[in-house]
């Protein structure tokens, strides 16, 4: 179960772009979270997985509080929160298999990730996963090879190798083509209810959010403005989350930014 | 199609370049400066040119001895390029190798600031000298041989390599590293994977220059006592075997000819 709740994300002195934000996902639902360009979509799920550091707030994984956590405790927590990208963010140089064995980074230690010599247990479940998503023929071929669909089928597989108790995925169908990205929703879907597992989305696309997740999370300028079923989520809901917002990418840009100013 | 604009004026528009200083005044200004310091530095700088109508006469002598370039001694000419073959690869090798670490050390998005800061002065210091001059102070600290040459050449390509590198390190697609960060990898499992795969093209890259330039630098470092060929080359200038000496340039002519050629043919498959 996850639990945030009044999470607060200010970068430096400006308006916080996550003004007190309350959300529980349990179980194996699919939560969709929509919102503009600049809503705070992207900085809520960083915060989760603590790719940006929440100013104030709580956020628990099955009783674990993340906010506080440091260092090696806070790689130990990241191990079961996988996530999706946008660009995939594959390692383009390594072979599929690789990329999905780097799931695993998080549980080997460095002699073996170095040398790849990873477990006899985790080679199989990698092999047992892509088999699941059909990209297994692919093991030994550079993942800038394949196509986006593709790519994001290894993205999806990298996560899922690292046994996660939630799976975030942030656009995850925002540079697919629409047949490709219908199906990594299906995907999504369907891995959510076979592993159990809860799954948060951040998605552009209304029409896929509505058929593909179990509840829909509107946010706007950083506060929560709509939570419910895809069935209550109606025109006026889609009004309110997206109405008489001007130029969107100049409120991205600077969040953007931010983000990659992070150490490792 | 006939332009409105054609029918209203008769004269043909103009174009021209707008100047590169648009000031006029800086402009020629500048020019005069330049004109009044190339007569001054002329006109002081202490030519003496009773001794250099003297010294053509030496020249033609020695180039007159120079030919035809003998390769008599050609056991010392291999000896030479021997250990400056070794040298430039042993160098090239450590250098290469210590570069890494450097390099990480000076990229300001993987190093936290004090570590960046000292990242950065080890490679601003390496730099900072000619190999000639870094290789006067090796020769004197370990003495003459190829030691203070390979020495000399492996602080010079960390400095080189290093800075390059860093460079292509803070250029890296960061989508990658919070990939990585995100499966609870850890610091060098992160720079081992999301890294190094980014950045290695360069590298390989780099190394081949690198080669090609300690192959080169090792011919002169050799020249103040620091072992291989510029050795050989100023023991047969100090005999006055200008022939020999000759034969000694050709071939290191010849042999960085050869060494531009490879590495660029090995940059070109692997880039």
């Amino acid at each position: 179960m996850l639990e945030i709740s009044n999470l607060i994300k200010r970068y430096g002195r400006d308006e916080p772009v996550l003004k007190g934000l309350d959300l529980t996902v349990e179980g194996n639902s699919v939560v969709s979270i929509v919102g503009a360009s600049g809503a705070g979509k992207s900085t809520m799920l960083r915060c989760i997985n603590r790719l940006v550091e929440p100013t104030s707030g709580s956020i628990k994984l099955n009783g674990i509080e993340l906010v506080t956590l440091r260092r090696a405790e806070l790689r130990r927590a990241r191990r079961k929160i996988g996530m999706v990208f946008q660009g995939f963010n594959l390692i383009d140089r390594l072979t599929v298999m690789e990329n999905v064995l780097a799931g695993r980074l998080g549980y080997v230690n460095l002699f073996q990730a170095v040398t790849r010599r990873y477990p006899a247990a985790d080679i199989e479940r990698a092999f047992v996963l892509m088999e699941r998503v059909g990209i297994a023929h692919y093991a030994n071929k550079r993942a800038d090879e394949l196509s986006g669909g593709e790519r994001q089928r290894v993205g999806v597989v990298r996560a899922l190798m690292q046994e996660p108790e939630v799976l975030l995925a942030d656009e995850p169908t925002a540079s697919l083509d629409p047949r490709t990205s219908e199906q990594i929703m299906v995907l999504l879907q369907s891995l959510a209810s076979e592993l159990s597992l809860p799954v948060l989305i951040n998605i552009h696309n209304v029409a896929q959010a509505r058929t593909y997740t179990d509840r829909i999370v509107g946010l706007r300028h950083g506060t929560m403005i709509f939570d419910g079923a895809p069935s209550d989520f109606d025109k006026e809901a889609l009004e309110a989350i997206y109405g008489g917002i001007e130029a969107p990418e100049d409120e991205a840009a600077p969040a953007a930014e931010e983000v990659r100013d992070g150490q490792p | 199609m006939a332009s409105p604009d054609r029918e209203e004026r008769a004269a043909p528009r103009t174009w021209r370049k707008p100047p590169f200083i648009a000031n006029p005044l800086l402009r020629y200004g500048l020019l005069v400066v330049l004109a009044a310091y190339l007569v001054w530095a002329f006109g002081s700088l202490p030519f003496n040119w009773e001794r250099i109508s003297e010294g053509l006469p030496r020249a033609a002598r020695i180039f007159g001895g120079g030919f035809p370039p003998t390769l008599s001694r050609f056991d010392l000419l291999l000896t030479g390029f021997t250990e400056s073959l070794q040298i430039a690869i042993l160098a090239t090798l450590l250098g290469v190798l210590l570069s890494v670490p450097f390099a990480v050390m000076a990229a300001r998005n993987v190093a936290p600031l004090p570590i960046y800061l000292l990242g950065r002065a080890v490679i601003i210091v390496s730099r900072s000298f000619h190999p000639v001059i870094v290789a006067i102070l090796f020769v004197a600290a370990v003495g003459f041989g190829p030691l203070a040459g390979i020495l000399t050449l492996t602080l010079y390509s960390i400095g080189f390599v290093g800075k390059l590198l860093a460079e292509e390190i803070e250029e890296i697609d960061w989508g990658q590293v919070e990939a990585m960060r995100s499966t609870g990898a850890g610091y060098l499992a992160t720079l081992f994977y999301a890294v190094f795969p980014q950045i290695l093209p360069r590298q390989v890259g780099l190394s081949m220059y690198q080669l090609d330039s300690n192959l080169r630098a090792s011919a002169v470092v050799g020249i103040v006592g620091a072992g291989g060929i510029g050795s050989t080359l100023m023991n047969a200038f100090g005999r006055y075997d200008y022939d020999f000496a000759f034969a000694i340039l050709l071939v290191i002519i010849a042999v960085i000819l050869a060494s531009e050629g490879v590495s660029g043919w090995v940059r070109k498959k692997i880039w």
